[in-house]
Parts: structure tokens; C-alpha cells; sequence
């Protein structure tokens, strides 16, 4: 029974309201300083030594843009995959939840760059095996797959899915386990369905705890993405191999790499912690 | 209609081994208030949620309001019908206390905005905290909580209340502004059925009082008649022996 309330008392702990009168560099995150640092020291590096840093970052450009933009795809579908796991393992559907619970562990017990390669040098050869078989039976079919040839970036988003889905799921089926049984079994004495009470009582409690392991996994998957340089996805991380093998600068390449992910994961860490703060306030 | 607004039949529950409702029969008269009691794990909640299908029975039939616990597409509609009090209040957290009893008006009553939130106040005045209406529950005390907790399940015009040992998480000097507001409830003519051990409510608000152990009811009694010497059964001598004093 204490223990009981204890853990009602715990769960109940509201954010507390808004601090008032509390002065602009009390409430200012400091860890901005950090990324305001890195970038200085970048900047610096690149005006004072053009050669050869002010080159490697102009070699880097493109290899930025696509980390950024694989790292979002890819993470609006783990969102989209953790949200269907994560539901899938709460399920009380025997069927869906051993499909989810398999998916997850499996999933989750192989290396990401195992997965990577895998998935652009083993699949295409189970397809083209498939197609091969498919000749007589459905022919257009057959000609499409023996001839397939996977996309690198599909390749990749493909994979970063996958493996960061099956995490995404994890922490989806936590938050929404985490909120007490008593508020669905409330919601539900009041004639709520199961998807009402869902959609208004226990998602809307879950996404506060959900949210800094979302984060976190955001922050996780912008470094991880340095792995899809093995699939031949033109990234930050190849580029750097590229210009390392052309100049045998490597000190200088990598450090420059080095300090272009930090600026991008510091910054999205301090974007995530603004949105974490922020949640807490507003209902 | 009916007289008998909830009719329970040879119901039996087991949770793996153990039996929490042992074939237990009970009808409950429209206007009624029952008072259960009995030692702790002697099925009392278990049977308070099986009238409100947060469990399912193995066995038996229940029938509320003339509507049976069987098919699917009722137990909805049953749950409408039956305000259930928890022990821990359950409040929603992320709400206010005024949007806690507006939610299920506008999501399963359908109500307007307004009309929702005009009975939400009318309700809030009613168990004497209106001026609580913007406040989380974390910023209530326990015996507020119980109070909006209970506003919310009357927003649904139930035409039962279930009520949990609604005031057994609560610090004493709470209690009785919980049990005031049962009170009125009472007087007006609601059904309840309540598991409580707070004497001074039992003997003012019940009609029977009902001695459950062992997943059964072995017992049962009015107020006048809940002494030492006028129960038969040994068992429930000895549970009365410490909760009279
Ligand atoms: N969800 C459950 N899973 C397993 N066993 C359960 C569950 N709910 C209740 N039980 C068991 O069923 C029996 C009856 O429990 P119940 O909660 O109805 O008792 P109670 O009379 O309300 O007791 P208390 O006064 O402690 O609240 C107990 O032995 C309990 O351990
Ligand atoms: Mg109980």
C-alpha cells in the first residue's frame, strides 16, 4: 500500500509551473556557449589556414548536406516504424506482438554496419535468386528483380530504418507502459474505447517521457550515419576518405570531420533539449 | 424497467490460482446503497470491476440495468452507465481539474463545448471546489482529487457509483469532506456500492451491509444490526472485532 501510493506520488510529480522571475541568463542554456566555441574554432581554422582546411571543407559541402538529409528521411521513418512496433509489442494480439517482439530482437542483435552491408551486397543476390525462380510463373516480375540494382541512399535509409525502428520501439512501448494501468482503466470506466483513451489520456502523457529518448536517438543517428559510407552513399564521412586519399592529409582531414559532426550534433542536441523544455511547459 | 439495477449470478473470477470470486450472487435495487466490507484480498475490488467489465468473468452472468455483461458492443455503454471511485483517484495528470471532468462528456457523451464545460462547473460547485477548477491534480490535495475524481464520473449522469475505499489513501482530516459529498449523493437517490470501513458513513448512508471473504459474500447485515453479538458467523465477528473500535 505505501509502496503503492509512492509510486502514484511519483508518477503524479506535474512539471512544476513556469519559473517567473527568473533572470535571462538563469534561464539561458549554457551548453550553446559549447557549439558557439566549436564553431568559432572551425571558422578560425578555415580563415587562417585556407590551405588546407578552407579546401577540405569546401570538399566536405556536399558529403554535409547529404549526412543531414539521410540522417532526416531516415528519421522520419524510424518515428513512423517505432510507432508501429512500439504498438505492436504492447499488443495483446499473440500474433502481432511475437511479430514485433522478433523484429525488435532480431533487430537489435545485429551490428548497424552489418545490417548496412547486408542489406546493398547480400539482398540484391536473395532477389535476383527469387526473380531467377520466378521466370515461368510471373515473368514481368521476374525481369525486374533479376535485373535489380538497390539505390544507395534507399539502401541506406532502408537500414538505418530497420535497426533504429526496433530502439524506436523500445522506447515508444517504455513510454506508453510507463504510464500507470490505473489511467487507462480510469479513461475506460468513463466509456472511453481503447483508441480514445490512446489518443487522449495516455499519448499525451507518454510523449513527455518519450521525448528525450527520441532525442537522444536523433542525435545518435546523425553520428551512426557516418556508417552508410560503406554503401556507397557519397556522406560526410566518404567524402572525407575521398579527399584523404587524394591528399594523405590526414590529420587534417579528419580533424576538420571531426569538428563538422560536433557542430551538427551539438546543435541538434541543443534543438532537442529547447523542444524538451518547451513540452514540459505547454499542456 | 427493472427494479433490480444490477443482478450478479453465480460469478466466479480466478486470477491463475487464485479464486477472487468464488460463485457469488447479488442484486442491488435501484436507489440502493450497499456498503461491502471484509478482510483485504477477500475479492472486494475484484467484484467492483467486474460490474464495470475492467476485469472479465469466468463464469456467472451480470446484468446492469437490464443490459447483460456478454456481447462486445455493451460494455461500453455499461461503462457509461457505472461511475467508478478508485482507491488512487486515477486523475488525469496532463488535464486541469475542469478539463478532467469535461474530456469523457465531449469524447464519448458527444456534448457540445459549452454544455460540457457549464455541467463541469455546476459539477465542481457540487462537491464543493469550484474554485479549483484551473488547478492540476498535482496541485490538489488527496481528498480534492477524490473529489474532482468523483465530479468526473458524475458528468456521465451514471446511474450507478462504484466506489473503491475512496477514502482509504487520504489523510484523516480529508476524509470527511469525501464522505460529505457521498452523503449528498446518497440522499439524492443514487445507487452505490461502496467498499469502505469508515463506520461513520456506513451507518449513516447504508441500507445493507454486505461481509465479503474468500471471494464470496458470507454474510449480511443493516447498520442497526452491525454489532458483535448480532453476526453469525465467526469470521465476521473477528473482522468486526477490529474495525468497531
Ligand atoms: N490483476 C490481478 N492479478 C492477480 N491476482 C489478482 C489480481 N487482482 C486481484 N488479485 C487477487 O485476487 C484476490 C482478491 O483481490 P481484491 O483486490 O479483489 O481484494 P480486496 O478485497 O479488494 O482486498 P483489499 O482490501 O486489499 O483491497 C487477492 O488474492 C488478489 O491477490
Ligand atoms: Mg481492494
Amino acid at each position: 500500500m505505501t509502496l503503492d501510493r509512492m509510486a502514484y506520488e511519483i508518477e503524479t510529480v506535474e512539471p512544476t509551473q513556469e519559473p517567473q522571475a527568473q533572470s535571462l541568463w538563469q534561464r539561458f542554456d549554457r551548453w550553446w556557449l559549447l557549439l558557439v566555441g566549436v564553431i568559432i574554432l572551425t571558422y578560425l581554422l578555415i580563415r587562417i589556414r585556407p590551405d588546407p582546411y578552407g579546401r577540405i571543407y569546401r570538399f566536405l559541402g556536399d558529403g554535409m548536406r547529404v549526412t543531414v538529409g539521410i540522417t532526416m528521411v531516415s528519421f522520419l521513418f524510424i518515428l513512423l516504424a517505432g510507432l508501429i512496433g512500439g504498438f505492436g509489442r504492447i499488443s495483446k494480439n499473440p500474433v502481432i506482438n511475437a511479430m514485433a517482439s522478433i523484429y525488435v530482437e532480431v533487430m537489435r542483435g545485429i551490428p548497424l554496419l552489418v545490417q548496412l552491408l547486408f542489406i546493398y551486397y547480400a539482398s540484391p543476390i536473395v532477389l535476383r535468386g527469387i526473380g531467377a525462380r520466378l521466370t515461368t510463373i510471373w515473368p514481368a516480375l521476374s525481369v525486374r528483380l533479376v535485373t535489380i540494382k538497390l539505390n544507395p541512399f534507399a539502401a541506406a535509409v532502408l537500414g538505418l530504418t530497420l535497426c533504429y525502428g526496433a530502439y524506436m520501439s523500445e522506447i515508444v512501448r517504455a513510454g506508453i507502459e510507463s504510464i500507470a494501468k490505473g489511467q487507462m482503466e480510469a479513461a475506460r470506466s468513463l466509456g472511453m474505447s481503447y483508441f480514445q483513451a490512446m489518443r487522449y489520456v495516455i499519448l499525451p502523457q507518454a510523449i513527455r517521457i518519450i521525448l528525450p529518448p527520441v532525442g537522444n536517438e536523433f542525435v545518435a543517428l546523425l553520428k551512426d550515419s557516418s556508417l552508410v559510407s560503406v554503401v556507397a552513399v557519397a556522406d560526410m564521412t566518404r567524402r572525407g576518405r575521398e579527399f584523404m586519399a587524394s591528399t594523405f592529409l590526414a590529420l587534417e582531414t579528419w580533424l576538420m570531420v571531426g569538428l563538422l559532426y560536433l557542430v551538427m550534433t551539438l546543435f541538434a542536441a541543443r534543438i532537442v533539449a529547447y523542444i524538451e523544455r518547451k513540452t514540459l511547459f505547454v499542456r | 424497467m427493472c427494479d433490480n439495477i444490477i443482478e450478479i449470478e453465480h460469478v466466479s473470477k480466478r486470477f491463475g490460482h487464485v479464486v477472487a470470486l468464488d460463485d457469488l450472487s447479488l442484486t442491488v435495487k435501484r436507489g440502493e446503497v450497499v456498503v461491502i466490507i471484509g478482510p483485504s484480498g477477500s475479492g472486494k475490488s475484484t467484484l467492483l470491476r467486474c460490474i464495470d467489465h475492467l476485469e472479465d468473468i469466468d463464469s456467472g452472468s451480470i446484468v446492469v440495468d437490464g443490459i447483460p455483461l456478454t456481447e462486445a458492443e455493451n460494455i461500453d455503454k455499461v461503462r457509461a452507465e457505472v461511475g467508478m471511485v478508485f482507491q488512487l483517484f486515477n486523475l488525469f495528470p496532463h488535464l486541469t481539474a475542469l478539463e478532467n471532468v469535461i474530456l469523457a462528456q465531449r469524447v464519448v457523451r458527444k456534448r457540445s463545448p459549452q454544455e460540457a464545460e457549464e455541467i463541469a462547473h455546476q459539477l465542481l460547485a457540487k462537491v464543493h471546489i469550484p474554485e479549483k477548477a484551473d488547478a492540476y491534480p498535482a496541485q490538489l490535495s488527496g481528498g480534492q482529487q477524490q473529489r474532482v475524481a468523483i465530479a468526473r464520473a458524475l458528468a456521465m449522469q451514471p446511474k450507478i457509483m462504484l466506489f473503491d475505499e475512496p477514502t482509504s489513501a487520504l489523510d484523516p482530516e480529508m476524509i470527511t469532506e469525501v464522505l460529505d459529498v457521498m452523503l449528498d449523493l446518497a440522499n439524492e437517490g443514487m445507487t452505490m456500492v461502496v467498499v469502505s470501513h469508515e463506520m461513520g458513513f456506513v451507518k449513516a448512508a447504508a441500507k445493507r451491509i454486505l461481509f465479503m471473504c474468500d471471494g464470496t459474500i458470507i454474510e449480511e447485515a443493516t447498520p442497526d444490526g452491525l454489532t458483535l453479538d448480532a453476526c453469525k458467523e465467526e469470521r465476521t465477528r473477528q473482522f468486526l472485532s477490529k474495525i468497531l473500535t
